[in-house]
């Protein structure tokens, strides 16, 4: 017995020592000495025998667990493994897993040693070198041995006990170079380990086969029928001898084999889970039998089978009653003396609470998760009763839920307060029914825990709140008061200047909320708050000016002091000068423009979601997939949208800034700070300059910049009706057929051309603004317009360009444009500069024409009028008879409906001069057909069109596009 | 998986750490400080499992603890293991060690140190449960010290002349022993 032998005294002896030392430096001294003494040994001239090198190597293992650097003694290990004892090999391999690191150079060695002891005839020797590749394998090992294991594996003349360490090392190559191990016939021969004999070998090839079925589903969907037959085998039995873990049968390999069913559906094959379903059952009904031991053992394993086999239950997800009795036993556990249990619950709840079959079942324990939070001694048990009221939360139970937690958020552990934070304002804004309710949560959690308010959960509230007109007076209202408190955290002070800087007017009625009681309410925490709330304030103040004329004198005052002017913080003077500039210079009108109230925000996933997500665990992500709905819902219908992804929402950064490519300012202040198109603070501040003031070329001027468009890198695309002057581009027409190419507009300043191209429903159109002035163009901006009409059918999406356009310089613009359905009218683009100090706007219409989605086919005679006559309803045709415009040419024509994109039909109509043509407008997910008869009469000067289509509508658009031309 | 097996005292002492991933030495030592960091402040009263630390590998592994009078026996897995399987597992592994140690304690381990990392290899392999079967696990152990046992009577002939020796030598005081590096055992071994 270990404790007799005296086989290594001076290892002993050396432990002995270390143990009496009093200090640590003592210690380190011995061991210094020690390593002297072990360095001398192995560097002297001596011969050192196996026993020897076995106690050294010993010691300096023992050295090592202590913390100490160990960089020598490799050679002797390896030494070791060669050695033919068993004691010294054993010691050997033992080193090299733990202190050696496969870069060593040694490890070729290690390797050739290794296949020595595979080839061994020797079992135990075998094992060693099957155990030490299962624990540092490397994939050199995988190359070099790779073939051999699972040769041992699979021989039957294998012992078990050696079958086991191969099954593992098995496992360990596998995960090493995968590719290596996959082939049918091994597959088959793995499978069948789970019909073992010996319990041992089939537990680790239970643990190789969960390994290989990860990589490769379907070639191991055999294991699923033998785990089952196991399983039901194990559960079944009551005496499996030495398997029997404290009356249960093999607890290890049960749960093994109910995580390996879980890599894979319910059986499909009825008999199969038939027989899996009673193992099931019997598992469910045994959780409730008297325990046959009092030990704490037994009822451990058995839970530990119990938790696996509600995990398979709620994995397959499809048997409700099997579901119903899981949840209620694990209601049973939630009132468990053990810890233990009750985390286990309420984790495995957490999971049910999301499936709708037990989705009820798990509301019926909501009082006692509740006063889990509330008793709960174990932090982490009272973590997973958060996760499960979050999880188990709905419309119903939201008021009373969130009031739980946000009683339990004002004594949580400060650790799990931000986490909690969020949980509580997505619940809050998630399942809403009154939005005054929400406002309340949300300045209650700031009230509460405001030092742990994520930056997202404020931007939040000042989005809702800009979005429903119904709440803004409360809000305004509620935060006013909340204002009001002795103590304030700055988080309140952010949201309360952001509110009543646009909505503040909604209770200055009322004279204890008056204009200059907000002002000074405000104002009076400002001395106490950071640089980024001050910026807020700034705004705030500018903002009021505009909202209560009235107060101007004492704002102006605020602003125009030394203290903001001459701030060490540049953009504190910089926003405390131009809003002082502002208020005295901007007419109230153009200051009512630039201050408008905030447009709505557009958003796609709600910012909360993707923090929480970031920060915490799995349980999240269970339940974001329906989690788009309610405010993400409240959608804005009017006003701009802005294009093409992260509105001001998706901020990632802490800081948040929108970088807008601009040039630097008048000012000369530096590039990053520029007021009012760029704010370094966060972006629900953007809010003083409101995004449609395009027609205020002035103002733009006098900030030289341009509005902020919400996304940094797109223009902007409204949807709505913009007079458009047809005169300035008399050559349009010329794009109707034909044409991709060309100059879109030119006048003495500016050049615009435009080149185009079409594939399928998607088209690329490239503007090209040339300047031909000798001064640059300033606050250049474009923005597309779509009309009502056409805004489903017809997405845009174009590329910011830059500011500023020096003399002579041409700069080029993307658009891109998706056909969703045939669409009338055709998009407009606005141009905004200012050149020479005069402002410019003008309105082009786009060559972006439904026809240019139309892509000619062709057909025969009989085919067309079978087609012609098919589309016979009123709605599917248009006629028009007009006047030819152009000489009346068969070629001519012909060419310009080609390049409509009808394609031409010979030899349809008798008459030679009709033209016949066929094209189908492809759009995205629809293609519309449609056939074309021109009739010319030449005499008359005069065409006859008609054009049939299956789509309503869009005869009627052909025609008008075409007659254009002709 | 088992990442790591961790033993260490109410101080913080590492009896037996065993990494089935590669970690530096520098980052395994500061794992075993910061996992004894995390589960000192715990009464017993809590729950045996908890969420890692960062360095392990943060909230997507757990560590799963039972302390025993002066020692804590970690598991750090992955969340492929179940949390109450591995709880039983140490206990597997502790009643082993006092089977084969006769009431294991503290001081056991210490020095034995070689002789408890062939019992956890017994128990898991590659960071898998690879044997559960106490009887199983004991018949192993038992086999490798008979081996051992015989290996001493051939080769062990230097150590047991060594501590004859030594018992020859009354005035040599051995817990000194350390002193006596001198020795030149070349002479005794002619014995």
């Amino acid at each position: 017995m270990p404790r007799t032998g005296d086989s290594m005294r001076g290892l002993a002896v050396f432990i002995a020592d270390i143990r009496n030392c009093k200090s640590r430096e003592q210690e380190k001294k011995r061991i210094n000495k020690e390593l002297a003494n072990i360095r001398s040994k192995f560097k002297g001239d001596k011969q050192l025998d196996g026993y020897q090198k076995k106690k050294y190597v010993c010691k300096l293992l023992f050295i090592f667990l202590l913390g100490n650097d160990v960089d020598f003694g490799h050679m002797e290990a390896v030494d070791l493994l060669a050695s033919n004892k068993y004691t010294e090999k054993q010691i050997g391999y033992l080193f090299i897993s733990v202190m050696m690191h496969h870069s060593n150079d040694l490890y070729k060695l290690v390797i050739q040693a290794i296949k020595n002891d595979l080839s061994s005839k020797d079992p135990v020797h075998i094992c060693l070198a099957l155990t030490c590749i299962a624990n540092i394998g490397t994939p050199e090992m995988a190359e070099e041995i790779g073939d051999e294991v699972p040769k041992i594996l699979t021989s039957p003349d294998t012992l078990h006990g050696v079958k086991k360490c191969a099954a593992l090392c098995l496992l360990r190559l596998f995960e090493l170079k995968s590719d290596k191990f996959i082939h049918a016939e091994l597959s088959s021969r793995l499978i069948a380990l789970l019909s073992d004999q010996h319990l041992g070998v089939v537990t680790s090839a239970c643990s190789l086969i969960q390994a290989l079925v990860t990589a490769n589903t379907v070639e191991y969907k055999g294991c699923v029928s033998l785990a089952v037959s196991r399983l039901s085998r194990i559960v079944s039995s009551t005496d499996l001898k030495d398997y029997m873990y404290y009356f249960i049968a093999a607890p290890w390999l049960s749960v093994k084999l109910l995580r390996l069913l879980q890599s894979y559906g319910q059986p499909t094959d009825s008999a199969v889970y038939e027989r899996l379903k009673e193992s099931l059952e019997t598992i469910l009904n045994r959780a409730t039998d008297p325990p046959k031991s009092k030990k704490i053992q037994h009822t451990n394993a058995k839970n530990a089978v119990l938790f696996e086999a509600i995990n398979l239950i709620i994995h397959y997800d499809s048997d409700a009653a099997l579901m119903v009795r899981s949840c209620n036993l694990l209601g049973g556990f939630l009132n468990s003396k053990e810890t233990n249990l009750r985390y286990l619950a309420l984790e495995s709840l957490t999971k049910l609470a999301v499936s709708d079959f037990s989705r009820k079942a798990v509301m019926k324990h909501q009082e006692t998760v509740v006063q889990a939070l509330k008793n709960e001694r174990d932090l982490s048990v009272r973590q997973r009763a958060v996760d499960l009221l979050y999880a188990m939360c709905d419309r119903d139970q939201a008021e009373e839920i969130v009031g739980e937690l946000l009683a339990y958020l004002e004594k949580a552990d400060y650790s799990i307060r931000e986490e909690l934070v969020l949980k509580i304002a997505i619940l809050a804004e998630k399942f809403a029914q009154d939005y005054k309710w929400y406002v309340d949560v949300v300045l209650n959690l700031i009230r509460i825990a405001g030092d742990y308010i994520a930056d997202e959960v404020w931007y939040r509230v000042t989005q809702i709140v800009i979005n429903r007109d119904d709440i803004q007076a409360y809000a305004a209202k509620t935060v006013f008061e909340a204002l009001q408190a002795p103590t304030c955290h700055e988080n309140m002070v952010k949201v309360g200047a952001y509110i009543l800087g646009e909505f503040g007017n909604l209770i200055a009625g009322d004279e204890r909320s008056g204009p200059i009681v907000q002002f000074k309410l405000l104002h009076s925490m400002f001395h106490l708050c950071s640089n980024q709330t001050k910026y807020i304030l700034l705004s705030t103040y500018i903002k009021l000016i505009n909202l209560f004329p009235e107060i101007k004198g004492d704002i102006e005052e605020v602003l125009g002091n030394d203290n903001q002017l001459r701030n060490s913080d540049a953009e504190i003077q910089q926003r405390a000068m131009e809003y002082t500039k502002l208020s005295q210079i901007a007419s109230s009108d153009l200051l009512a423009t630039v201050l408008e109230e905030m447009p709505q925000f557009t958003e796609r996933e709600s910012s909360l979601l993707a923090k929480l997500k970031k920060k915490s665990n799995t349980l999240v992500k269970e339940r974001d997939d329906g989690d788009n709905t309610s405010l993400q819902n409240v959608e804005l219908s009017s006003a701009p949208v802005d294009v093409g992804g992260s509105s001001l929402l998706d901020l990632e950064s802490p800081s948040g800034t929108a970088e807008i490519p601009e040039p630097a300012l008048e000012s000369g202040t530096p590039q990053d700070s520029p007021v009012l198109n760029n704010y370094s603070a966060p972006p629900a501040a953007v809010a003083a300059a409101p995004p449609a003031p395009a027609a205020e070329p002035s103002l733009l001027d006098m900030f030289g910049g341009a509005p902020p468009a919400t996304d940094p890198t797109k223009v902007q695309v409204v949807t709505g009706l913009i007079e458009c002057n047809e005169a300035a581009q008399p050559n349009f027409k010329a794009f109707i057929c034909s044409r991709n190419n060309g100059i879109l507009f030119e006048n003495e300043i500016i050049q615009i051309g435009v080149k185009s191209e079409f594939t399928g429903f998607e088209g690329k159109l490239q503007v090209f603004y040339g300047n031909k002035s000798p001064l640059p163009l300033q606050g250049f901006n474009t923005t597309l317009f779509i009309s009502p009409k056409d805004q489903p059918s017809l997405r845009l999406e174009g590329q910011k360009v830059t500011l500023l356009i020096s003399a002579g310089a041409q700069i080029p613009q993307t658009i891109k444009a998706t056909a969703v359905a045939a669409f009338g009218e055709t998009p407009l683009l606005q141009i905004s500069f200012s050149a020479a100090g005069t402002a410019h706007t003008m309105v082009l219409r786009l060559p972006l024409l439904v026809n240019k989605f139309c892509k000619g086919t062709g057909m025969g005679a009989q085919d067309f009028f079978m087609r012609w006559k098919n589309l016979n309803l009123p709605a599917q045709e248009c006629q028009k008879v007009f006047k030819a415009s152009r000489p009346m040419d068969n070629d001519l024509v012909k060419g310009k409906v080609q390049g409509f994109g009808f394609q031409v039909l010979e030899g349809v109509d008798p008459k030679p001069d009709n033209l016949v043509g066929a094209g189908i407008i492809v759009c995205e997910g629809s293609q519309v057909g449609c056939l074309l008869r021109l009739e010319p009469s030449k005499p008359a000067q005069m065409y006859r069109m008609t054009v049939r289509s299956s789509r309503e509508g869009v005869p009627e658009l052909l025609v008008n596009l075409l007659s254009q031309d002709l | 998986m088992i990442k790591a097996a961790l033993i260490f005292n109410n101080h913080g002492k590492p009896r037996l750490t065993k990494f089935f991933t590669y970690y530096t030495e520098e980052m395994q030592q500061q794992i075993i400080r910061e996992t004894f960091l995390l589960l000192s402040k715990r009464e017993d009263s809590v729950c045996n499992f908890l969420e890692g630390g960062t360095l392990i590998g943060g909230s997507d592994f757990r560590l799963v603890y039972r302390h025993y009078a002066t020692l804590y026996f970690v598991f750090c897995v992955d969340s492929s293991e179940s949390e109450l399987g591995i709880l039983d597992l140490i206990q597997v592994f502790v009643e082993t060690l006092d089977r084969c140690f006769e009431n294991v304690c503290e001081l056991d381990l210490i020095f034995h140190m070689d002789k408890v990392h062939y019992i956890l290899q017994e128990i898991v392999m590659g960071g898998m449960v690879v044997e559960t079967n106490q009887t199983e696990i004991l018949t192993h152990i038992e086999a490798q010290q008979r081996i051992e046992k015989q290996e001493a009577g051939m080769g062990g002939a230097p150590a047991r002349a060594l501590s004859a020796a030594k018992s020859m030598a009354p005035n040599v005081n051995l817990p000194k022993l350390a002193d006596l590096q001198n020795i030149s055992l070349p002479s005794f071994k002619k014995l």
